[in-house]
């Protein structure tokens, strides 16, 4: 699964500290995600939907294989 | 996220506290003859004997110490804080048990398997579990 976090952040202009705090996780976790190593719970997706505004299929993407 | 079951931050430095305390005061014992780690049958019998209540109270000390560390909340509790906890509980289960087996074959010394089979889940437990947590603190500063 691939994520667009990291586009939608610099549309919002906010640092992945922002994020984190939006979604009461800890800025490792918002990196870990960013960078494809770890998936979210459907909870933590639906919330960094939510903060973007957007659906969550524009923001998690499912990739071949998955 | 809620955590259950987990002590607060600040029991992570008593913890440690317990644990460095443990060090002067087994080599204390040692050194004046109260514990004789060699010694597998306790020469006087029985539970209240001196000898076996400064065992006793010193391997209280170190485990309670260490469980404290590793079952203290971190700064910022969350679902993959969680998620490593939980693989690091699994390895240190895998470890254990591979250790302990391994010295029940080859090994027929029964009461230091049980004091390995004390310490070791939680210490490769937090072993395990820091190292992950540092190896993210790392590549949060690389990209950084």
């Amino acid at each position: 699964m691939k994520n667009t976090i990291r586009v939608e952040r610099a549309i919002k202009n906010m640092t992945q500290a922002d994020l984190a705090e939006a979604v009461s996780v800890s800025r490792q976790t918002i990196n870990t995600i960013e960078s494809n190593k770890y998936v979210p719970s459907t909870v933590l997706a639906l919330k960094i939907a939510r903060v973007f505004d957007k659906p969550l299929e524009e923001i998690f993407i499912l990739e071949e294989g998955d | 996220m809620k955590s259950k079951f987990l002590f607060p931050y600040w029991c992570r430095y008593l913890g440690w506290g317990l644990v460095l305390l443990h060090v002067p005061l087994s080599m204390l014992g040692r050194s004046h003859g109260m514990i004789n780690i060699m010694d597998t049958q306790p020469r006087d019998q029985g539970i209240f004997v001196g000898e076996h209540l400064f065992f006793i109270s010193t391997t209280l000390i170190m485990s309670a110490g260490l469980f404290l560390v590793a079952f203290a909340k971190e700064k910022i509790e969350d679902e993959q804080i969680w998620q490593v906890r939980l693989d690091s509980l699994r390895w240190a289960i895998f470890i254990n048990y591979l250790v302990l087996i391994i010295s029940l074959v080859f090994i027929e010394d029964v009461p230091h398997m049980l004091e390995l089979n004390l310490w070791v889940p939680l210490i490769f437990f937090i072993i395990r579990f820091r190292w992950v947590i540092w190896r993210l603190n790392q590549s949060l500063k690389r990209e950084a």
